[in-house]
């Protein structure tokens, strides 16, 4: 178990990290002649037995119905996906999207942006969360009120319409790494209350409980009663939490960028090219479009794996 | 690329007609009221016209003009005045009679200001209200202000309203908010072929037949066939789709998606649904620039990027054949103006065209002084200025996010960056309206076919003028010149003529460009198998323009959930 | 009275709440790009849209249009929808309900899936069933609403089992209550359970951990210790005291599963209130946005009530903590 973790997200660190140079092809380049193409599975036994791995390319047989037929009489050897750009016959391992880009290449290039816009969002909610949750649990009365209304005045405000006001005041074209800190932001700024009022609930029950008053009785300072003694009972929740809100907010981008704020089309995202495949046509006929969302339960579960652990190793120290 | 042949082929001969039935269809969005007059949203036009009727109708399949409430009509020698002679005998389908007092009415109703009517600038000629005369209760007489080409094809614009319900409405102001989404169906009047019977708001709307409509068909049988007519409103495109499939509505309100087409293909095959062909989209993708001359004062672009070559630059570097096969999945036809051969009587075959060449695109650009002068991909004016500029489009159409995709990628072979910035429709608008953007790629309706009907885009004064709009005065020589011949256009009333003159707005709109077109969709729709004597038309509603002949086989899959 | 005193601070709470966030709304709705007249401007003269703007106000500075309305909102009467040509507050009256019942049996269904997983997963992590249900909830974390929806509709269509959307079938539409009744419980399921997925899934998480928590307690080790099983000990103490973050989530949950429902709505044609926000978003109705925002204001306060309420029942302690 945490043996497959570790190599799971390993696995995800390096296709974050190293995502562009390992997709084989140029994530924003569109195929004409293959759009919907679907994945060329690798293989190892040919018409001569067994090979090197290989895949058969296919051909468009009727664009309007995006019927491809494999050309069983020609092999591409797989090797061939490191020099691809170079032109022949393009592989797709993972098949082809609506404009006849490589899924695999969009899947690997995308990863960064995503789990990147993602992770600081995450943090960025679960820190503001943690601190006004904390703050509102610890000091009580009329501040905990306050606080807690602005989170549900957050959490029903219509935010698409804070970015689109947003939207309209900003430069037309904006830089990837502007939409990128936004869009952090923003979530960040939608997140926390969810945050903040399970731990200030958590808050307000561990301060009624004995071992605080004897802290206070002892003279402890706030800040130490805080972190010492109340924020490491938040520990689970807060894992929790992250874990919710790290998938919300990869999908969540293609929501954001529905108003206006989102990465250009060549820079993929698997939040929208979630959305992209969200019809009845991908999911009867070209599954493999929907491959972002296992990349996405891929992240979700390490997360899981890995602030599970931490947490329990927070707990048991 | 073959045309799809017509259902009665693969279904064998189509039964005759017979009474009864009910068809189901899908419909997108709410209705927002019934009243025609002063609401334009779809789902209040499609009830009009199953449940009201116009003096003359526009046959959307043949395009032309046909009596409907009028029996008749003659012209006088000006082409000024017509006088319509009503059908006898005619009900709305509480009895009372419609007689030439409803005519005035609607015309009233339309030409009064506390009416917020929508309809008004459709029923202007020369820019006045038309003249109308009711000398008895089955003749009115219209007249227009000054010569004008479509003549009665205008009347096709004017849904008649009941006076006899409406009439209080009109006198005490309240005219705009009568027939609310909220008035109950006995309040309401019919005198097309289907009566609204009941309406539940984010669900359904029913219509039932209407006993007392007027029309039969050759046979002398009371028309329309069908018992009961349901709109089913299914706001999201897919789960229509798959109601389509699954049997549960027997046929939509808007065309297939070309990747559509595909996923329904086995259900044609097993004899479930029959896929018609309604022709080449009238309407298309416009990709324009802003030419309105204080956009470029201080842009350092402004020598070449307002200019005409580098607009035929663009329309050179983009191979059109690529463009529909990537976009529509082939099923489009090229074009090189906004007049597609959709539209019969007005497309010209003929029209100047840019064909796909870069090399001419390159030779166009070198001659604004565009030059690739340094190590990157991209060209630069003398200044060093990189060509390069923004497209504003629409988040979440597919069809505009893939064709600036597809013209990115051609124009990234010419040295050209341009860089697409989808946003939400209302924006766009909004800087459209403005005039805050550099480039725009959106589709709009032309709402009529006749140019006369529909002048707003080329006349410079007109709302749609998107590339510089608002203008008092012509801006430029070429635009004074399209003013002109559209104005000598609508005053012909010869049709060869009039037809002359618009080639030649339309030469002219090519040499200019201010707008640039790519390709027009082949559009497909997909009806179930057991409703027949369909006539697909050009315009929405594609199919229940004719609801009063289409009929249903009688032991057909009408499954209800 | 305590609780009384307590309920109507929390209801004035509400209150101002529905009015803030109204008010932004309208607000925001001014500010953002394009009006109610943008989606017909080109077929408009520039005359007639500064008539038609004229018309609905919106040529007048936003203060003044602001103060207009909300002198109105507090006599309840919240304008008329520029869409609709008809009073705001009968085109909410006649979703809202829908909109509740659809949310409730989300609700109901989202907590009969979720919290006995949670139990489940928390008290016995280290089992496959355990794992089996959390690889499950993340996977319902990780798929957009959108797909869910679909796919669920697609599986209705293809099997028959649900009706493939809708609220009711024309033919009991006109029946009796019963009818009506029985019809509504046939179409509920689909959306309901599209709605619910992504909730059960946060449901079962933070159950699990809660309870996770929980029999690490050492009141949970000092029952087991007297001779209870483990089973007995998570169901008759850890699970109790496992409430509280639980349910300190589920006013969230009744908030969000208003303002999530229209995806839900869109796709399986339910007529609610989501979808009428969003058409009023969408063509800048607003009137129609501020009253629907006020409607979704009163859902999550009411919910986050609710849940308060179940919290001081679930553990007095909250109630006393209140009076200080």
């Amino acid at each position: 178990m945490t043996r497959r973790a570790s190599w799971l997200i390993l696995a995800l660190v390096v296709a974050a990290i190293l995502g562009p140079w390992l997709a084989p092809y140029d994530p924003g380049r569109a195929y004409r002649g293959f759009l919907f193409a679907p994945p060329m599975p690798p293989r190892l036994v040919g018409p001569a037995g067994l090979q090197a791995p290989f895949v058969y390319p296919i051909r468009l047989v009727s664009r309007l119905d995006q019927r491809y037929e494999e050309d069983r009489s020609r092999t591409v050897p797989l090797p061939a996906l490191v020099s691809a750009n170079t032109g022949g016959t393009p592989v797709f391992l993972l098949g082809a999207d609506s404009f006849g880009r490589d899924v695999l290449s969009r899947l690997l290039a995308g990863a960064r942006v995503s789990i990147g816009v993602a992770i600081a969002a995450t943090v960025g909610a679960l820190f503001l969360g943690a601190l006004i949750g904390v703050w509102a649990g610890y000091r009580g009365g009329w501040i905990d009120e306050l606080l807690m209304r602005a989170a549900d005045f957050v959490l029903v405000l219509p935010v698409l319409y804070v970015v689109l006001v947003l939207r309209a005041v900003m430069p037309l074209v904006l830089p990837a790494s502007t939409i990128f800190l936004l869009m952090a932001a923003i979530f960040a700024l939608v997140g926390w209350p969810v945050v903040a009022r399970g731990v200030r609930a958590i808050i307000r029950a561990e301060r009624a409980r004995e071992y605080i008053a004897a802290a206070q009785s002892l003279g402890a300072s706030p800040a130490r009663i805080v972190f010492r003694h109340l924020l490491p009972s938040c520990g689970g929740h807060l894992v929790v939490q992250a874990t919710l809100l790290l998938p919300a907010f990869i999908l969540a981008e293609a929501t954001l960028s529905y108003v206006g704020l989102g990465f250009p089309d060549e820079t993929a995202s698997w939040g929208t090219m979630l959305i992209e495949a969200s019809n009845v046509n991908a999911l009867a006929r070209f599954p493999w479009t929907l491959a972002p969302a296992a990349a996405i339960f891929a992240v979700a579960l390490a997360t899981n794996l890995l602030l599970e652990r931490s947490a329990i190793k927070l707990s048991r120290s | 690329m073959t045309p799809a042949p017509p259902a009665a082929d693969r279904l064998g001969a189509p039964p005759a007609p017979v009474r009864g039935g009910t068809l189901t269809s899908s419909i997108r969005s709410e209705v927002r009221s019934y009243n025609r007059i002063s609401a334009r949203d779809y789902p209040t036009e499609l009830l009009a016209t199953l449940t009201l009727g116009r003096l003359v109708r526009v046959n959307r399949a043949t395009h032309d003009v046909e009596p409907w409430l009028a029996e008749s009509w003659t012209t006088s020698a000006d082409a000024l005045t017509y006088t319509f002679t009503l059908r006898d005998g005619v009900t709305w389908n509480d009895g009372t009679p419609f007689t030439s007092a409803d005519v005035a009415f609607s015309f009233q109703a339309v030409y009064d200001p506390s009416a917020k009517s929508v309809l008004r600038n459709s029923l202007l000629v020369g820019g006045q209200p038309l003249r109308i005369d009711t000398p008895d209760p089955h003749t009115v007489v219209v007249t227009f202000a000054e010569p004008f080409g479509p003549g009665v094809r205008l009347l096709d614009n004017l849904t008649i309203m009941p006076r006899h319900k409406l009439e209080a409405a009109l006198a005490g102001g309240t005219f705009a908010d009568a027939w609310s989404a909220a008035t109950p169906p006995a309040d309401l009047a019919a005198i097309g072929p289907f009566q609204l019977a009941r309406y539940d708001p984010g669900q359904r709307i029913v219509l039932d037949r209407n006993p007392r409509y007027w029309r039969t068909d050759e046979r002398g049988e009371a028309l329309p066939y069908l018992d009961r007519l349901v709109l089913e409103i299914v706001p999201d495109q897919d789960a229509e789709l798959v109601r389509l499939q699954s049997g549960q509505i027997d046929l939509t309100q808007q065309q297939l998606r070309a990747a559509d087409v595909a996923t329904l293909r086995p259900l044609v095959t097993q004899g479930r649904l029959q896929l018609l062909e309604i022709g080449v989209a009238n309407d298309v993708d416009h990709f324009f620039f802003n030419l309105r001359p204080a956009q470029w004062a201080r842009d350092p672009r402004r020598a070449w990027l307002p200019r005409r070559e580098f607009r035929q630059a663009i329309s050179h570097a983009v191979d059109r054949e690529a463009y529909a096969d990537t976009v529509f999945l082939g099923e489009a036809v090229p074009i090189h103006g906004p007049i597609t051969p959709g539209n019969r009587l007005w497309f010209w075959p003929g029209i100047p065209r840019y064909e796909f060449s870069r090399d001419k695109a390159r030779a166009l650009l070198a001659g604004l002084g565009l030059q690739n002068r340094d190590a990157d991909e991209w060209l630069e004016d003398e200044r060093g200025t990189e060509a390069r500029f923004s497209l504003i489009t629409v988040r979440g159409n597919t069809q505009l996010e893939r064709g600036a995709a597809v013209v990115r990628d051609e124009l990234r072979q010419i040295g050209v960056a341009m860089d697409i910035v989808p946003l939400e429709a209302n924006a766009l608008i909004k800087r459209m309206l403005d005039g805050q953007f550099e480039a725009i790629f959106f589709v709009f309706g032309a709402t009529d076919l006749d140019p006369a009907l529909s002048p707003d885009l080329w006349l410079s004064s007109g709302s749609a003028h998107v590339w510089n709009i608002g203008q008092r005065t012509p801006a430029t020589d070429w635009e004074a010149r399209i003013d002109a011949l559209m104005a000598e256009q609508a005053r012909a009333t010869d049709l060869a003529e009039r037809q002359r003159l618009f080639r030649e707005v339309q030469r002219i709109f090519s040499e200019e460009l201010p707008m640039i077109h790519f390709a027009a969709a082949r559009l497909y729709m997909g009806v179930s198998a057991r409703v027949f004597n369909l006539s697909p038309g050009f315009a929405r509603p594609h199919l229940l323009w004719s609801a009063d002949t289409i009929s249903v086989t009688p032991a057909g899959p009408a499954t209800s959930q | 009275m305590a609780a009384g005193r307590y309920l109507l601070r929390r209801a004035g709470f509400a209150l101002l709440l529905v009015a803030v966030v109204s008010s932004a709304s309208l607000v925001l709705v001014r500010l953002a790009p394009g009006d109610a007249t943008a989606a017909e401007a080109l077929e408009m003269t520039a005359e007639e849209r500064a008539r038609v703007r004229a018309q609905l106000g919106l040529d007048r500075p936003l203060l003044a249009q602001y103060v207009d309305w909300a002198s109105h909102a507090v006599r309840l009467d919240f304008g008329q929808s520029f869409l609709y040509a008809r009073p705001v507050s009968d085109l909410l009256g006649e979703r809202a309900r829908n909109t509740a019942v659809l949310a409730s049996s989300a609700l109901v269904l989202a907590t009969l899936i979720g919290l006995p997983l949670g139990v489940l997963t928390g008290s016995r992590p280290d089992t496959i069933g355990a794992a089996v249900t959390r690889a499950l909830s993340l996977l319902a974390l990780s798929v957009p609403p959108l797909v869910a929806a679909l796919l669920l509709v697609l599986l209705a269509a293809r099997t028959g089992w649900m009706p493939v959307g809708g609220m009711t079938s024309l033919a009991a539409a006109s029946g009796t209550w019963g009818a009506w009744l029985s019809d509504v419980a046939r179409h509920v399921p689909l959306p309901a359970l599209a709605l619910a997925l992504p909730f059960a899934a946060t449901l079962e998480r933070v159950q699990s951990e809660a309870v996770a928590d929980a029999v690490a307690e050492p009141f949970v080790r000092a029952a087991r210790a007297r001779g209870l099983t483990y089973g007995d000990a998570v169901r008759r103490h850890a699970w109790r005291a496992s409430l509280r973050p639980v349910l300190g989530i589920y006013g969230l949950i009744i908030g969000s599963l208003f303002s999530g429902s229209f995806i839900v709505e869109v796709v399986t044609a339910w007529p609610g209130l989501g979808r009428l926000m969003f058409d009023a978003l969408r063509a800048r109705d607003l009137y129609l946005v501020a009253g629907t925002a006020a409607t979704g204001a009163a859902f999550l306060a009411l919910g986050t009530l609710i849940a308060d309420a179940l919290l001081a029942l679930a553990d007095p302690r909250v109630a006393e903590e209140r009076e200080p």
